[in-house]
């Protein structure tokens, strides 16, 4: 036996995996198919994403020569990776240039991972610290995530609890709102002192030279903020070619990720926050080898993880059993990562890809429509490199099932001859088996394992075939519908414009961020309500956003506020540019995270004329600038896909909907 | 009076002649003239999906040559073969001037039995009964692989006396796949276990296929557990009138 299939065997035993890993398919194809509800074009919308990110790979070195000269423009320092080796050193080039011995606080980045960036910089003595909730605990246990979204899926909560306990030393806990607080105290320290802050990239816009990161934490926001110095990681094939395509993606992205309408913090970055340096790191790592190959679809992924979640394979395995043959733990899991893992590196994982029913469920679910199996059956016959197919096909099978298959394959193409084996089969299973059709064969022959096998047919289809009366049979006379439209009724109606007045637009937007637990305050005097918000909650003094206030009036109440960044208050005020009705989510300039990230309370206020029905409607307004589309309160669901509001960023969040402007 | 091919598949052939049987009596009844050639063996499905591509190609090669003899469509009592004739010929002679567009044309040619009743010839009531309950599993290659589903479901319901039942999580794979099955013997066994259990959460004794992979699957798991239940090709319900 393999030491894969023994892997298999150790995660199929583990009751505990088992319990979480059902958890977390049930629950997030639950979320998804929720959250595509609220698209009815979702199939359309799904077949142009594909379209926009064939597009990108097609013409990558144009998109890419467009996003680097943008990105440069905005005082971005752009550099590129053929390696992992190459982009370490470039980590630690910057790390020790402009800092010594720097303190990382570091977001959830699939790219680092692949190049093992923590190992490496570890190594070099730089003391680097994960941040994503799930991300943080897989890194105390010294593991890798075994899931591309959700980090600690494998976990129960005292298994976390136990490791809080021994780890931060606090009394041993399994409440997970506890545990998400300890986190939260013990990472906001590492956040306000971190010399450089590193992150994934979501997606790079060639338009612009922005990349946008998706957290639902806050921390991603933290990272690329706070600290003097942000790095982003950001593989080469994820660009987006405007804005208008970016706000398609992200119409797909979190609802097959989460099951989001959008992300709690969609932060959109175009340049340096004041006094900071800005690093991109574009990689290639294989990437452009896979471009000329065979497998050029699978860099069309988004990496959501939803072909994780609907697979049968992983949800046996957990992303820690994808292994190669050197034992090593493949970067990317799932589907997609057998395709991917072999792709960018090779022979090592091609065995992942044997182990598949080729179900579909992978391409069914995928939000760009990759073709998943198809690329399963591609890496099966060695067609990992560009040109004609490899000599050798079949890779990861064991020697006697290519046996089998390739003596059955001579027999299919002599009828006679596989007629022949045919009766042979039938009196050998007649012979084994004379009693029962049903035979009981060893659990090394794989099938015996957990069925049993049919007798062969005494007599065939096509011995039978001979004898059969197929004279036609005169119409016997029975009902039989004919029915003229095929389908016509596919339940896929277009959807109308949206001609949403304010009033909707502001009920829209009320019950949506309602749903995620944020409040919304209509107001025609949002100073006069804030104040009335602060005093009832028996708060002093706040950090408030320049010009949104009534500051005169703020004093009089007895209101004390700062402009100045102070990390010890718990109320931050700022002014929303733009709601999205669709979403309840409110678009902010992404410097205020003294007002709308660091605080625990977020009031934010917004003028009702500025609510827009969807993001496709607010996405210009993000041009050049840092910007932030906020939805709901910060929140996690890395223990035990567990809810749990206010990790890094605020607990609550009021919106105060200004009406007295409305037009 | 329509000729059709019939392409019974090797499964179905070497261990369930009677749906096959079951097929040309349903379609023989309905004035359709059912053909059949000798030559036919498999689709080189198990070498195509196992990466073993110069096999497959040969046996599809062969199948190819064989049909292009024939008239009519070609009908398969298999959503997993007719997949594999439609869309997977067309990846394995990617790039071949001479064998893609024979690919194509043959391809285009081929249903799978209950997509040609009630797409092509617009069945969709057999005149068949049935006492009892029934549940349905969706074979993956006839569900996601040609996007059939309500077709044999509309089949079903029409079936007088029976009641169809719906089979939870039922769009879930049994565990089959070919060679998996025997390459990867615990997944398929935990796969397998988990559609036995659906299974008998509902009340029915019968489960119904389109796919004799499945059948054989489903059916050789319920043998080593000693189950009640059975497993049929859909073909052999809607014989019965």
């Amino acid at each position: 036996m393999t030491t894969f299939r023994r892997r298999i065997r150790q995660s199929i035993e583990n009751p505990t995996l088992q319990t979480a890993l059902d958890n977390n398919s049930e629950r997030r194809l639950k979320g998804k198919s929720l959250a595509f509800e609220s698209i009815p074009d979702w199939r359309e919308r799904r077949q142009r994403a594909h379209h926009i990110r064939a597009d990108v790979i097609e013409n990558l070195d144009n998109y890419l020569n467009q996003f680097i000269t943008n990105a440069e423009n905005n005082d971005v320092i752009v550099h590129r990776a053929k390696d992992a080796a190459e982009a370490i050193d470039i980590v630690l080039r910057i790390s020790n240039i402009e800092h010594r011995k720097p303190l990382i606080a570091k977001s959830k980045s699939m790219v680092s991972e692949e190049i093992e960036l923590n190992h490496a910089l570890e190594k070099h003595g730089v003391n680097v610290i994960e941040t994503d909730l799930g991300e943080y605990i897989v890194q105390l246990r010294k593991e890798r995530p075994s899931h591309i979204i959700t980090p600690a899926a494998h976990l129960k909560k005292e298994q976390v609890a136990q490791l809080f306990h021994e780890k931060l030393g606090i009394p041993y806990t399994e409440d997970i709102p506890a545990l998400t607080a300890t986190a939260r105290k013990v990472l906001r320290e590492v956040f306000l002192t971190a010399d450089i802050g590193i992150s994934g990239v979501n997606f790079g816009v060639a338009e612009t030279g922005g990349i946008c990161i998706v957290t639902n934490e806050g921390n991603g926001r933290m990272v690329a903020s706070i600290p003097k110095t942000h790095i982003a990681l950001m593989g080469m094939e994820r660009l987006a070619p405007n804005l208008d395509d970016l706000a398609l993606l992200l119409s797909l992205l979190p609802r097959s990720a989460t099951g989001q309408k959008l992300t709690v913090y969609t932060q959109l970055i175009h340049k340096p926050m004041p006094g900071q340096t800005r690093h991109l790191i574009i990689l290639d790592n294989g990437r452009s080898k896979l471009r000329n190959s065979p497998l050029k679809e699978s860099l069309y992924c988004i990496r959501c993880g939803a072909c994780l979640n609907a697979c049968p394979v992983f949800r046996e395995l957990s992303g820690h059993a994808y292994i190669g043959r050197n034992l090593s733990i493949a970067p990317y899991p799932g589907p997609i990562g057998s395709v991917i893992s072999p792709g960018l590196f090779g022979e090592n994982y091609f065995q992942l890809a044997q182990a598949s029913s080729l179900c579909g469920a992978c391409k069914e679910t995928c939000p760009v429509d990759i073709d998943l199996p198809k690329l399963l059956t591609r890496v099966r016959a060695g067609e990992v490199d560009n040109g004609k197919w490899k000599v050798r096909g079949g890779l990861g099978l064991t020697w006697s099932t290519k046996l089998f298959l390739k003596t059955f394959a001579c027999l299919a193409t002599q009828p006679k001859l596989f007629a022949l084996s045919q009766k042979f089969a039938s009196l050998t299973t007649h012979l084994l088996s004379p009693r029962s059709e049903w035979m009981r064969l060893p659990a090394f022959t794989g099938w015996g394992y957990s069925k049993d096998l049919p007798r062969f047919a005494g007599k065939t289809f096509r011995e039978r075939w001979q004898g059969m009366d197929k004279k036609i049979d005169e119409y016997t006379g029975k009902r039989v519908d004919r029915h003229e439209s095929k389908q016509a009724e596919q339940t896929n109606l277009p959807v109308s414009p949206v001609s949403l007045s304010t009033t909707s637009l502001v009920s829209l937007f009320t019950s949506e961020l309602s749903a995620l637990s944020g409040n919304v305050h209509q107001t025609n005097n949002p100073t006069q309500s804030i104040i009335e918000y602060l005093l009832s909650n028996n708060i002093k003094k706040i950090y408030l956003q320049p010009n949104v206030l009534d500051e005169t009036l703020l004093r009089q109440s007895g209101i004390d506020f700062t402009h100045e960044p102070d990390p010890t208050l718990t109320v931050g005020v700022t002014k929303a540019c733009a709601g999205l009705a669709e979403t309840g989510s409110v678009l902010e300039a992404d410097e205020e995270l003294f007002g709308s990230l660091l605080p625990e309370i977020h009031l934010a206020v917004l003028e009702s004329k500025n609510i827009l029905p969807s993001l496709p409607d607010a996405i210009e307004m993000t041009r050049g600038k840092n910007a932030v589309l906020i939805t709901g309160p910060s929140r996690t669901a890395d223990i035990e896909m567990t809810l749990t509001i206010g990790v890094h960023g605020p607990k609550e969040i009021h919106v105060f909907v200004d009406d007295s402007k409305r037009g | 009076m329509p000729t059709i091919q019939l392409f019974i598949t090797c499964l179905t052939d070497s261990f369930f002649p009677k749906t096959g049987e079951a097929v040309v009596d349903i379609l023989s009844r309905l004035g359709i003239n059912v053909d059949f050639a000798p030559g036919q063996t498999c689709c080189g499905q198990p070498q195509f999906n196992a990466g073993l591509r110069k096999d497959a190609r040969a046996v599809a090669e062969h199948t190819i040559k064989l049909f292009e003899k024939t008239q009519g469509d070609i009908v398969t009592p298999s959503g997993s073969c007719a997949h594999h004739f439609r869309h997977n010929l067309l990846e394995l002679f990617e790039g071949d001037a001479k064998w893609h567009p024979r690919a194509e044309k043959f391809g285009k040619r081929v249903f799978e039995f209950t997509e040609y009743l009630v797409d092509h010839l617009g069945i969709t009531d057999l005149g068949a009964t049935w006492d009892g309950l029934l549940t349905y599993h969706p074979s993956c290659h006839t569900l996601r692989g040609l996007n059939v589903d309500k077709q044999p479901r509309t089949l079903l319901q029409n079936v007088k006396g029976a009641t169809l039942v719906e089979l939870p999580n039922a769009h879930e794979c049994c565990g089959f796949g070919g060679v998996m099955s025997v390459e990867h013997p615990e997944l398929s066994a935990e796969w397998l276990k988990r559609k036995i259990f659906n299974l008998e959460k509902t009340p029915s004794p019968t489960l119904v296929v389109t796919d004799a992979g499945c059948l054989m699957h489903i059916l050789g798991g319920l043998k080593r557990h000693g189950k009640p239940q059975r497993v049929m090709h859909i073909a052999e319900i809607l014989r019965n009138t």
